[in-house]
């Protein structure tokens, strides 16, 4: 027989990992947002010790979060560009998660490697292709003209919310796509056979078993999309470059970048943080309620 | 013309209130009594924005402007004269990516038998941080004049020793072997030369922009190029647009009232052109994705020279600049970085770069940016359509340097701030 705190420290490795690459750094990012700055080089000096924070500087920064301010405007802007990202997402990730999980059959490793086939292309190089199909003279416009769909269309790459949207779901919709197809794998098909023994007709059997039992990989896919998201700045600036479509990430980006005042980023990033803390716990309290259900 | 160079109130604003410069609270103060204790405070304090009646900088070293040279400190002694040079290892260069023709750098590496390796940096922030962390072990380093006083106060550049730098005096400029920002060449020489201006398509602007009375207005009358408008990237030469739209010249301002009109001034932009904000003109003016750009002079030489698609003639991209004084001019640097274990090397490569035909074809074969090089006969260029003729605008000659030209140089703490937080509420798009 083993002992028992054997398997206990097969955790080991995960909470070195956390503790060194999560809870440190973003202590620092902490301590930035209550630090100093070096006089000379006005590299951010992260102050360690709560004792000596200067909330000043934060409070500064927090007033001006608030309705009718930038950042208020900011955040908001990219809550909604994150928002309809995700849901276009699952509206497209959804039907190809099902298709492949219910009917793909033979051809499923195929549709799988396809999945995976956007990540062997760096996400900047598939950014850029964008930049030649949307440009006033590109392949999009000149096939709406030439269909007459659409005879003078709009510059799609100055400041249009459209193409940074766009842009958002055909970076992000692999990773909502995988954890869909896992969720839908993993339901078991004789629940979906009893519900139709049942009497439930097929759209009745997806609405009362087959989409409630994947919620945790809607859930799943939504957050791991929308957490980078939420951090995105370069999607906005290659695809647009204005002003009028600039998300959060480029604002903490202004003030990391450089200049006296990395307090403020980070300061942006702690509130973007307890944002998206509370997205998932919402997430993490679905999860254990649907294990405790299945239990 | 308005206030040139338009300090900050003296002393600031802060701690003692409207008006009331840190050394006049100090006197005060003394004679109160109390300076004994608030003495050695008080000091800090003037030292960190005043010194000498200027207005300070990093490490307390007075702000440098082109009516107000500045003579840097010297923290060690330059190295001794006719010593030989270092071979064998490694002579590291850094410097931003496609500045330099690594030909030319391969050639100083052939010529003195070492190794070379480029090392880059994306702007110039990142350098400052990674050398001043010791990310990188450079022997010498591209600056910019705005972050000189950073880099010597926090002792990360070497005094350079003019004995081995004879093209300095013979090669350069005469404006630049002592600029206002290094008086005596202490740490620097010049690299390239460039002003700020406006950038545009003549085919697909109907405007000749350098004939309006107010070129830079153009940006506020440019609702037909909407969406096909743009501004470089920066907080200081954004705000600086809008400010010289405004005839003002004082670009080095930390007046909160100047930068909010300024705002005012760009947000107006948004209905009316919606403008990008980037740093690739070069490249977009070039292939037609952009049609009016703010940019700087080397931006359209560069476009020129090596992003017109096939087919397009040079004769499209055109230049305009206001005459000395009415827009920015700026130039980049090399110096030697303080970790350097072939300081004599790096006095060579110092004088490589100044040497004419390394300067020519660097320029011509490469960065599309003017080095300031007498015998560059920039007319002859012209003549010979290396440069287009009607790009002659982007060209810069000695004399658009001096005391009354605009520079954008390093501000106070608090004047950065100010900037960022206007140019961060810009681009917030609100």
């Amino acid at each position: 027989m083993y002992p028992r705190w054997l398997w206990r420290v097969f955790a080991l490795p995960g909470v070195l990992w956390l503790l060194l690459l999560f809870v440190v750094p973003f202590y620092a990012v902490v301590g930035v947002a209550f630090g100093r700055v070096d006089p000379i080089f006005q590299n951010p000096i992260p102050v360690w010790n709560p004792f000596h924070w200067n909330t000043a500087q934060v409070l500064e920064t927090l007033a001006r979060f608030v309705p009718g301010h930038a950042y208020w405007v900011v955040f908001l802007r990219t809550t909604e560009y994150v928002a309809l990202s995700v849901v276009i997402c699952l509206f497209i990730g959804y039907p190809v998660a099902y298709y492949i999980s219910r009917h793909a059959r033979r051809s499923k490793t195929i549709l799988l490697v396809l999945l995976v086939l956007p990540f062997w292309v760096s996400y900047l190089m598939r950014m850029l292709a964008w930049i030649d199909l949307l440009a006033p003279d590109g392949y999009v416009n000149r096939f709406l003209m030439w269909s007459h769909i659409y005879p003078h269309p709009p510059n799609w790459l100055s400041g249009n919310p459209g193409s940074v949207i766009l842009a958002l779901v055909y970076g992000y919709i692999p990773y909502m796509i995988l954890p869909l197809l896992a969720a839908l794998d993993r339901i078991d098909q004789r629940l979906l056979e009893a519900s139709r023994d049942l009497g439930a007709s097929p759209m009745q059997t997806f609405f009362r078993v087959t989409l409630p039992l994947s919620k945790t990989g809607v859930l799943g896919g939504s957050v791991i999309i929308a957490l980078p998201m939420f951090g995105d700045y370069y999607t906005p600036a290659i695809i647009s470059g204005s002003p009028r479509t600039s998300m959060i990430g480029n604002q903490i980006f202004l003030y990391f970048h450089g200049g006296p005042q990395p307090a403020v980023g980070a300061t942006l990033t702690l509130v973007l943080s307890l944002f998206l803390g509370v997205l998932m716990a919402y997430y993490m309290y679905s999860v254990a309620k649907t294990q405790r259900l299945a239990q | 013309m308005a206030d040139n160079n338009d300090f900050p109130a003296q002393g600031g604003q802060g701690a003692f209130g409207v008006g009331m410069s840190r050394r006049r609270a100090l006197q005060s103060l003394t004679s109160a009594g109390l300076g004994l204790a608030a003495a050695p405070w008080l000091s800090r304090m003037a030292w960190a924005d005043e010194a000498g009646g200027q207005p300070s900088g990093p490490g307390g070293l007075p702000l440098a402007r082109p009516d107000h040279p500045v003579t840097l400190p010297l923290y060690e002694d330059p190295i001794k004269s006719g010593l030989k040079p270092e071979t064998g290892g490694t002579f590291t260069v850094f410097n931003y990516a496609d500045y330099l023709d690594k030909k030319l750098l391969d050639e100083f590496g052939k010529k003195y038998k070492v190794k070379t390796l480029l090392t880059t940096f994306s702007d110039m922030d990142q350098a400052i941080t990674r050398l001043a962390t010791r990310a990188v072990d450079v022997d010498v380093t591209e600056l910019t004049p705005d972050r000189l006083d950073q880099a010597v106060a926090g002792k990360l550049l070497k005094p350079i020793n003019h004995s081995y730098l004879p093209n300095l005096k013979n090669n350069v400029w005469p404006q630049l072997h002592s600029p206002f920002y290094d008086v005596g060449s202490r740490y620097t020489v010049p690299y390239t030369v460039y002003t700020t201006g406006i950038g545009w398509r003549s085919d697909k602007v109907g405007e000749d922009i350098a004939k309006l009375d107010n070129p830079w207005s153009i940006f506020w009358k440019a609702q037909q190029y909407k969406g096909m408008a743009g501004l470089i990237n920066s907080p200081r030469e954004a705000l600086g647009l809008a400010m010289l739209y405004r005839h003002f010249y004082g670009l080095n301002t930390e007046d909160p009232k100047r930068l909010d009109q300024a705002l005012a001034d760009l947000k107006a932009l948004m209905p009316i052109c919606s403008p990008k904000v980037n740093n690739t003109e070069y490249q977009t003016l070039a292939q037609g994705s952009s049609w009016l750009h703010q940019a700087w002079s080397g931006d359209l030489l560069t476009g020129a020279m090596y992003y017109l698609p096939k087919g397009t003639s040079s004769k499209v991209l055109r230049y305009w600049t206001a005459p000395k004084g009415k827009a920015p001019i700026q130039n980049d640097c090399w110096a030697i970085s303080s970790t350097t274990k072939k300081p004599v090397l790096a006095h060579l490569w110092l004088n490589f770069l100044l040497e004419e035909k390394v300067a020519y074809s660097n320029f011509v074969n490469f960065t599309g940016y003017q080095p300031p090089i007498n015998s560059i006969d920039t007319e002859a260029l012209v003549n010979k359509g290396l440069i287009p003729e009607q790009l002659h605008t982007a060209v810069i000659k000695p004399d658009d340097l001096g005391p009354t030209s605009l520079q954008y140089m390093t501000l106070t703490s608090k004047g950065q701030a100010l900037w960022q937080n206007a140019y961060s509420r810009f681009i917030s798009g609100t």
